[in-house]
C-alpha cells in the first residue's frame, strides 16, 4: 500500500521542481523552464475543456431565463387584465347607476332632499362604493346633499374637478382631497334642466372599497396592484412605490382611451415584471392607470433553485476538471521531464567519456614525449655505471659531470611535460581566469610537435600585436582547441599545412581559426557534423562525438562556432569568443 | 658483431652506442633515415636497430629501404610509444619490437638470438 502510494505521489507530484539543480545538467536539458511548460499545459487543456462547458451553460441559463420570463409576463398580464377589467367595471358600473338617475329622475326630484336621501340609499344599496351624492348648479353652489357628512350649502366654483366637468357630459375625476380631507373620487354627470340650463348630478366613490377590490388581486406578498395617474402620482397606497399620493418615476404609457397594456424596459436595478393598463370605461376615459408589478426573484423561486443546482453542478465539475487536468499535466510534463533528464545525463556521460578519451589520449603523447628523455636518462646513468663497472682506472670528472649533466637535463624535460599535463588534469574543474590564448595554443600544439616533424606538418601560428587575454573557463577553452587541433592532424595528410590565426573582431570580441589543408568535409556532411554520433572515421578512430561536444563547450563559454570546408581543399572552424565570459553562461 | 641505430633522438643513441661498445658490440649511429640508406649502402651490418617514428622517413619505410640494399640485414624496432596503428603491427614481429626507455641487457639478448637465428 505504501508502495502504492509512493508510485502515485512519484508520477503526480512535479518532480521536475528541483530541475535546474545540476549546474552540469542544466545545459543538456531541452526545455529550460518545466514550470512554465505546466502552466502552459494546464492553462490550454483548461481552456479547451472549460470553454464549451461555460457556454452550454450560458445558453441554457439563457434559454431557461426567457422561458421563465415569457411565463411571468403571461401572468403579469393575466392580472393586469383582470384586474383592469374589474376596475374598470366598478368606474361603469355607478357612473351608469348616476347616468340612469339622471336620465329618469327629473331635476325637480333630484334637488328634493327626502327623495334624494331615497336615491342614495337605493343605489348604496344596489351597487354599493358610495360615500355620498349631491346636485350641483353650474356656479358650483351645492343644491340638494345626501351623505354623512356636513357639505349641504358648499361652493365647488373653485376646484380643479367642477371646472373639467362642466366641459365634458361624463366626467370621472383623480383621487383628491376635498373639503374632507380625505382621498377621495367623483364621478359627475352633466344634464340639462326643463330651462335648458346645466345642472350636475355629482357622486363620490368610496376609495376603501376600491382599494379592497385592488388588494384583492394581490395574489401572495410578490404582487403590487396600484394606480397611478398619467403623471405618475399614486392614486392608491402601493407596497413598492409608497403612499398615495407620491410621485413615482415609472415610464407611463401613452394617453389612450383603449384599454392597453404597455411593459415597461427592463431596468438592471428593478427586479420586478411590470405591466400598465390604462382604466377606461366604455362611455368616458378616467385619469388613472393601472400598474401591476410581480416581483421577479421571488417568482422566479424555481429557476433560482434550478440554477443554484446548475451552479453547483458546473462548479463541482470544474474543480473535478481542473484537478485531473492538473494531475494530467503533472504526470505529462514529469514523464517529459524525466525523459529529458535522462537524455541530459547520457550526455553528460557522453561529454566525460569523450573528455576521458581525450586524456587518453592525451596521455599517448605524453608517454611518447616522456619515454625519449627517460630513454636518455636511463642510457646515461647506464653509461656512468658501465664506467666504473668496465674500466679500471677512475674516469675523470668532467665526463662524468657531462653526462650527470645529461640526466639532470632530461629530468628537465620529464619534469615540464609533467607540468603541462597537470595542467590539463586541473582544466576539468570549472573555474574561471584570466588566460593568455598564446600559451594556451602553444601548450595544445606542444603535444603535436613530434607528430608534426614526424608527418611534416607545416603548424604555423598568427597572433595581433595585442596579444588577446580572455577571461573564460581555461578547462573548457583547451578542451575546444585539443579536439579541434586534433581533428585537424587527423585530417591532414603528410606535408599539408595547419594555421591557426587569432584576431581581434570587436574590443570585447575575438576570434580563433583553425584552419587545415586537408581532406575537407562533404558538403552534404557539413550541416550534419554538430550532430552527436555522426562521423566519417572509419574503424574506432572516431566516436560522433568530438564536434558535438565541441559546439556545446563552445556555447558554454558564451562564443559561437561555424565551419567553411571545401572537399578536396581543406577546413576552417571559426571560433568567436567573448573577451569575458558572463557568470550566467556557465550555469 | 656490427650494428647501425637509427633514431632521431641523439642522446640516447649516442649513449646507447658507448654501452654497446663496451659490451663489444661494434655500433655505429645516424639521426635520420637518409644517413641510414647511405651507411648501409658503404658498410655491412650485421642487424639495425630503427626508430618507429622518424622525422622524413618512418621506421617501417626505412626497412624496406635498407632490405633492398641489404637482403641478409636483420632488424630490431624501437619506439616510445605503442604501435600507432594495426598496418604498423602487422609490419613488426612481436620479438623484434622494444619500448623505450631500453633495458641494454635485453637489447643485446635479441641481437644475440637475431644473429643466431638467422
Amino acid at each position: 500500500m505504501i508502495k502504492i502510494n509512493q508510485t502515485f505521489i512519484k508520477n503526480f507530484w512535479p518532480t521536475f521542481h528541483n530541475h535546474g539543480q545540476n549546474s552540469h545538467l542544466k545545459s543538456f536539458y531541452t526545455f529550460t523552464d518545466y514550470w512554465r511548460l505546466w502552466v502552459l499545459s494546464v492553462l490550454i487543456l483548461i481552456a479547451t475543456a472549460l470553454l464549451p462547458l461555460c457556454i452550454v451553460t450560458i445558453i441554457h441559463y439563457q434559454l431557461i431565463q426567457k422561458s421563465v420570463d415569457s411565463e411571468l409576463n403571461l401572468r403579469a398580464e393575466r392580472l393586469s387584465s383582470n384586474a383592469t377589467s374589474a376596475i374598470n367595471f366598478f368606474m361603469e358600473e355607478r357612473l351608469d347607476a348616476l347616468i340612469f338617475t339622471v336620465n329618469e329622475i327629473g331635476y325637480d326630484q333630484l334637488t328634493n332632499k327626502r327623495k334624494l336621501d331615497e336615491i342614495f340609499k337605493n343605489l348604496k344599496l344596489g351597487f354599493g362604493g358610495l360615500t355620498d351624492l349631491s346636485v350641483l348648479d353650474t356656479d358650483g353652489n351645492q343644491i340638494n346633499y345626501s351623505g354623512p357628512f356636513n357639505l349641504e350649502g358648499k361652493n365647488y366654483k373653485n376646484q380643479a374637478w367642477f371646472s373639467e366637468s362642466l366641459g365634458k357630459k361624463y366626467f370621472i375625476s383623480e383621487v383628491f382631497n376635498g373639503y374632507r380631507d380625505l382621498p377621495h373620487i367623483i364621478i359627475a354627470v352633466r344634464s340639462a334642466k326643463p330651462d335648458g340650463s346645466f345642472f350636475i348630478l355629482r357622486a363620490t366613490l368610496d376609495t376603501e372599497r376600491l382599494f379592497q377590490k385592488l388588494t384583492s388581486y394581490r395574489t401572495g406578498d410578490h404582487a403590487d396592484l396600484f394606480l397611478v395617474n398619467h403623471e405618475g402620482i399614486l392614486q392608491t397606497p402601493s407596497v413598492n412605490k409608497g403612499a398615495i399620493f407620491e410621485e413615482t418615476d415609472l415610464i407611463l404609457p401613452k394617453n389612450s382611451g383603449n384599454r392597453e397594456i404597455v411593459e415597461t424596459p427592463p431596468q438592471k436595478t428593478d427586479l420586478f415584471i411590470s405591466k400598465h393598463s390604462v382604466i377606461s370605461t366604455k362611455i368616458v376615459g378616467t385619469p388613472f392607470i393601472l400598474v401591476v408589478q410581480k416581483k421577479k426573484a421571488d417568482m422566479m423561486h424555481t429557476w433560482l433553485d434550478l440554477r443554484r443546482n446548475i451552479n453547483w453542478t458546473v462548479g463541482i465539475s470544474a474543480v473535478l476538471i481542473v484537478l485531473v487536468i492538473s494531475f494530467a499535466s503533472t504526470f505529462m510534463v514529469n514523464k517529459l521531464f524525466l525523459a529529458d533528464k535522462e537524455k541530459a545525463e547520457t550526455m553528460l556521460q557522453m561529454e566525460q567519456s569523450h573528455q576521458l578519451a581525450s586524456i587518453g589520449q592525451l596521455a599517448a603523447g605524453v608517454a611518447h614525449e616522456i619515454n625519449n628523455p627517460l630513454a636518455v636518462i636511463n642510457q646515461t646513468a647506464g653509461y656512468i655505471k658501465d664506467l666504473f663497472s668496465f674500466k679500471d682506472e677512475p674516469r675523470n670528472d668532467e665526463e662524468i659531470v657531462e653526462y650527470i649533466d645529461s640526466i639532470l637535463d632530461s629530468v628537465d624535460r620529464c619534469g615540464t611535460i609533467t607540468q603541462q599535463l597537470l595542467g590539463f588534469v586541473r582544466q576539468f574543474d570549472i573555474k574561471i581566469k584570466k588566460v593568455c590564448l598564446k600559451k594556451i595554443i602553444a601548450d595544445v600544439l606542444n603535444f603535436h610537435k613530434k607528430e608534426a616533424e614526424y608527418r611534416q606538418i607545416n603548424v604555423s601560428t598568427s597572433f595581433p600585436d595585442i596579444i588577446p587575454e580572455i577571461i573564460t573557463d581555461k578547462g573548457k577553452l583547451q578542451q575546444i582547441l585539443i579536439n579541434l587541433i586534433n581533428n585537424a592532424f587527423q585530417a591532414v595528410d603528410e606535408g599539408c599545412s595547419i594555421n591557426i590565426i587569432v584576431s581581434w573582431i570587436t574590443m570585447g570580441t575575438i576570434e580563433i581559426v583553425i584552419q587545415d589543408t586537408g581532406c575537407g568535409i562533404p558538403e552534404e556532411n557539413l550541416s550534419q557534423i554538430h550532430e552527436p554520433f555522426f562521423s566519417t572515421k572509419q574503424g574506432r578512430k572516431g566516436t560522433g562525438l568530438g564536434l558535438s561536444i565541441t559546439y556545446g563547450l563552445v556555447k558554454k563559454i558564451g562564443g559561437t562556432i561555424s565551419v567553411q570546408s571545401t572537399e578536396g581543399v581543406g577546413t576552417a572552424f571559426t571560433i568567436v569568443l567573448p573577451v569575458k565570459i558572463q557568470e550566467k553562461e556557465l550555469e | 658483431m656490427k650494428i647501425i641505430l637509427v633514431d632521431d633522438e641523439q642522446k640516447f643513441i649516442n649513449m646507447l652506442a658507448k654501452r654497446l661498445t663496451m659490451r663489444g658490440i661494434q655500433a655505429d649511429v645516424v639521426f635520420t633515415g637518409r644517413d641510414a640508406i647511405n651507411r648501409v649502402k658503404d658498410t655491412a651490418y650485421d642487424v639495425a636497430v630503427l626508430d618507429v617514428k622518424m622525422p622524413g622517413i618512418s621506421g617501417i619505410q626505412l626497412k624496406k629501404e635498407l632490405k633492398s640494399i641489404d637482403s641478409d640485414l636483420k632488424f630490431i624496432f624501437v619506439t616510445g610509444h605503442g604501435i600507432a596503428s594495426r598496418s604498423e603491427a602487422n609490419m613488426i614481429e612481436e620479438d623484434l619490437y622494444l619500448s623505450k626507455p631500453l633495458d641494454i641487457e635485453t637489447l643485446i639478448k635479441k641481437l644475440n638470438k637475431i644473429i643466431k637465428t638467422g
